[in-house]
């Protein structure tokens, strides 16, 4: 906390000395560097945004031949009551798959960042290699090694070591486990930023006192590594609760997500209104359940943005 | 033996060979992609709530055709359809062509720019709507929409053309009677179909414990086991009414919930392994869903042409659904009159059969069957033993070519044709799937 205002005051004085004109020009400078991205932002992200929301308010069908702008908030009411199921088992599903990606990337990323050496970089390709294929594709690939009689079902059962009504694919483990793959690079690559800038001295010095090599971890790497943890959290987090990919390859009835009643919504239905209705509560949901996290844990940090 | 210049027996063996349709809405779409195309677009027409629809009065009732067709054809015709839905070949240097459209070139002059770019009706549809919306052209001469909501909303606002019946005489001459004068589009004011097929009900008899015969066997887990019925979404409260005695074409929001109690019955029964949009043949071919709502072309270029003979296609005791994939002019559309032309070729039966041959669907022209079980006869005394069989095979498919007894078990699915028809629909069957 101490850091933090102090940081702000640095930031809120400014050069003291220098000329008006000159000052003038360095604080617009940034304004021009902003001024591509924020463009791009603006046109592709906030104004699509304002017609979501516009969008959400309408009433009409394809019937009729055009939608109308009512102030239709029955929309967002109708849609919270009647998919109440689907947008709690979303998040849950989510919370689980990033608890499960944090579990597997931590252990794997600690080792590379602490022990990788000079294949640090080899090894950080590995696991970002699945990227160079669509990752529907690779969903894909689940149904094949995972069908009820594929190749690493079938044998098993034809030995007799799983009974035949075995299944994975079309259960919520199979939905779970393909979001947990998908979404691992998303938690692995933050955390490796994080403990990648790990001063090693910092450990060595905990030893040196006596501490053990747990105690070590515990109060030294851990702490610094909080903000990784953070970062990889929101990565893994936000966009696995409005996954349906996986839900729509791997899952069965009974394992839909909110993502596929927005899909179902906008592409089969056609009904903008209470897609983008749907759209607005997921994501409005989203920043809500990160900012309180980001209350717990802190975000006064770089490494969201280092790892991006 | 009557030799037909338009086909070389080796090209349509080649063409056999290089066969590799799944089913042709099937076809794995990128579902990301899928959303993140049309989003824009749809908020995009969603907002234009101002534009005034540029297809003349919605619902007019005026007949006349559009003036569009009169006058010359232009160079090009722009096709939209379904991936896998017509004949292909491969010529000398490898490059993949359509036959039939080759041969229309060179009768007529006009190239045809074929796309297989329609995946769902829905989707597609909503690529479209802005357009049409705003009474801009769409690109399109001929877009082919199943009978339903869509071609509903299509044909209910005037975003497609009013055909000109004085220029198709093959329709007139060739058309099957369930292709001619549909309920969805009295007279063929609108349309005319590409192919058709029913929806009915596929197993793999090596995997099933007892004979399938009808409906509520789907929900038996004693005949079909659990978690092992693929059901198609799109379609099912249709099949379902059907089966259940309702005429779909005359049912309301009462029959509807009949048919959605049944099929909550049905998931209680947890007989059900998955609702799907498409891509259901994958797991059934795998195993997966042994038992299957199918298509009958699905079914049967599985069992005929691709050696699965425990595949069976069943159109249950109660009935089956009947559909038509239909072509269409939309407002706008740059060369109505080629696209005239275009549609009308496809219902001269020799072209016709090239189609069929390949599809295996239902063909809306007249005169195919005769035609296939020639060719057969041809392959036979060229010694091409096995796909003189499998032609033969698919002459005597009655799901390809069906008798009138067969026909009349089946029928079209409901004509949804108002927004509160629509909305009182999803809200009934919606919670079924959404689960």
């Amino acid at each position: 906390m101490a850091t933090e205002a102090l940081t702000a005051q640095d930031a809120s004085a400014g050069p003291p000395t220098r000329g008006r004109s000159y000052a003038g020009r360095r604080r617009r400078a940034p304004l021009w560097l902003m001024m591509p991205g924020g463009v791009y932002l603006l046109i592709f992200l906030i104004v699509p945004m304002g017609l979501l929301v516009y969008t959400s308010l309408q009433s009409g069908g394809a019937f009729s031949g055009r939608f109308y702008f009512d102030w239709d908030f029955a929309n967002y009411t109708d849609q919270i009551v009647q998919y109440k199921t689907q947008l709690i088992r979303s998040v849950s599903y989510s919370v689980i798959v990033t608890i499960a990606c944090l579990l597997l990337a931590y252990p794997m990323t600690y080792w590379i960042a602490f022990y990788g050496g000079r294949w640090k970089s080899s090894i950080l390709l590995l696991i970002l290699l699945p990227f160079f294929v669509s990752f529907v594709i690779r969903t894909v690939q689940w149904r094949f090694l995972l069908g009820d009689d594929g190749i690493i079902f079938g044998p098993l059962k034809d030995l007799g070591l799983l009974p035949d009504s075995f299944r994975v694919l079309a259960t919520p483990v199979a939905v779970v486990a393909g979001i947990t793959y998908n979404f691992l690079p998303f938690t692995a690559l933050p955390l490796y930023v994080a403990l990648e800038r790990i001063d090693k001295s910092l450990v060595e010095a905990a030893k040196d006192l006596y501490s053990s090599r747990w105690k070590a971890f515990r109060h030294v790497v851990w702490p610094l590594s909080l903000p990784g943890v953070f970062a990889a959290f929101l990565l893994t987090f936000v966009p696995a609760t409005g996954d349906y990919v996986n839900a729509a390859i791997l899952g069965g009835p009974g394992t839909t997500m909110i993502g596929n009643i927005i899909q179902e919504k906008f592409l089969r239905e056609l009904n903008y209104p209470e897609a983008a209705a749907l759209s607005v509560i997921l994501m409005v949901a989203m920043l809500i359940l990160a900012s309180i996290y980001a209350r717990i844990l802190g975000t006064e940090d770089d490494t969201l943005t280092t790892a991006l | 033996m009557t030799e037909r210049e338009d086909r070389d027996l080796t090209d349509r063996l080649l063409q056999d060979a290089m066969r590799t349709r799944l089913s042709r809405r099937s076809v794995l779409r990128g579902a990301g992609v899928g959303v993140a195309g049309i989003s824009l677009a749809s908020l995009l027409a969603a907002c234009g709530e101002d534009g005034d629809g540029g297809g003349g009065d919605p619902g007019g009732e005026t007949g006349a055709p559009a003036d569009v067709f009169a006058g010359e054809p232009g160079d090009t015709v722009n096709f939209a359809n379904w991936p896998l839905y017509l004949d292909q070949a491969k010529d000398k240097d490898g490059n993949v062509y359509h036959p039939s459209l080759k041969l229309f070139q060179d009768a007529t002059g006009i190239s045809v720019n074929y796309e297989d770019v329609i995946q769902s009706n829905e989707e597609f549809f909503g690529k479209l709507q802005p357009q049409l919306q705003a009474g801009d052209p769409t690109g399109w001469d001929i877009i082919v929409i199943t009978n339903g909501r869509q071609f509903n909303v299509l044909t209910g606002n005037e975003w497609v053309y009013r055909l000109d019946p004085s220029k198709r005489p093959n329709f007139d001459a060739n058309a099957t009677p369930f292709a001619k004068d549909p309920s969805y589009d009295p007279g063929n004011a609108f349309s005319m179909p590409w192919q058709g097929g029913f929806t009915g009900i596929g197993y793999d008899a090596s995997k099933v414990n007892g004979p399938v015969t009808k409906l509520d066997d789907l929900a038996n887990p004693a005949i079909v086991g659990t978690d092992s019925v693929g059901m198609l979404t799109s379609d099912m409260p249709d099949f379902v009414m059907i089966n259940l005695g309702i005429d779909p074409v005359n049912s309301g929001p009462a029959e509807w919930q009949e048919a959605a109690d049944w099929l909550l019955m049905q998931r209680e029964s947890g007989t059900v392994r998955q609702y799907y949009d498409q891509g259901y043949i994958d797991d059934f071919v795998a195993g997966n869903a042994p038992v299957s709502m199918a298509w009958s072309g699905d079914i049967l270029y599985y069992k005929v042409w691709a050696g699965y003979p425990d595949f069976e296609f069943l159109i249950p005791e109660d009935g089956a659904l009947l559909w038509q994939d239909n072509m269409l002019v939309p407002v706008g559309a740059e060369n109505a009159p080629g696209a005239a032309q275009v549609m009308d070729w496809y219902f001269d039966p020799k072209i016709a059969t090239m189609v069929t041959e390949w599809v295996l669907y239902l063909s809306p022209a007249g005169g195919v069957q005769e035609r296939i079980v020639e060719d057969a006869a041809a392959a036979l005394d060229d010694g091409y033993k096995g796909y003189a069989n499998k032609l033969t095979m698919t002459a005597e498919s009655e799901f390809a070519f069906p008798d009138d007894a067969l026909l009349a078990k089946t029928q079209f699915g409901t004509n949804i044709t108002s927004d509160e028809q629509a909305e009182e629909w999803d809200n009934i069957f919606l919670p079924i799937t959404q689960q």
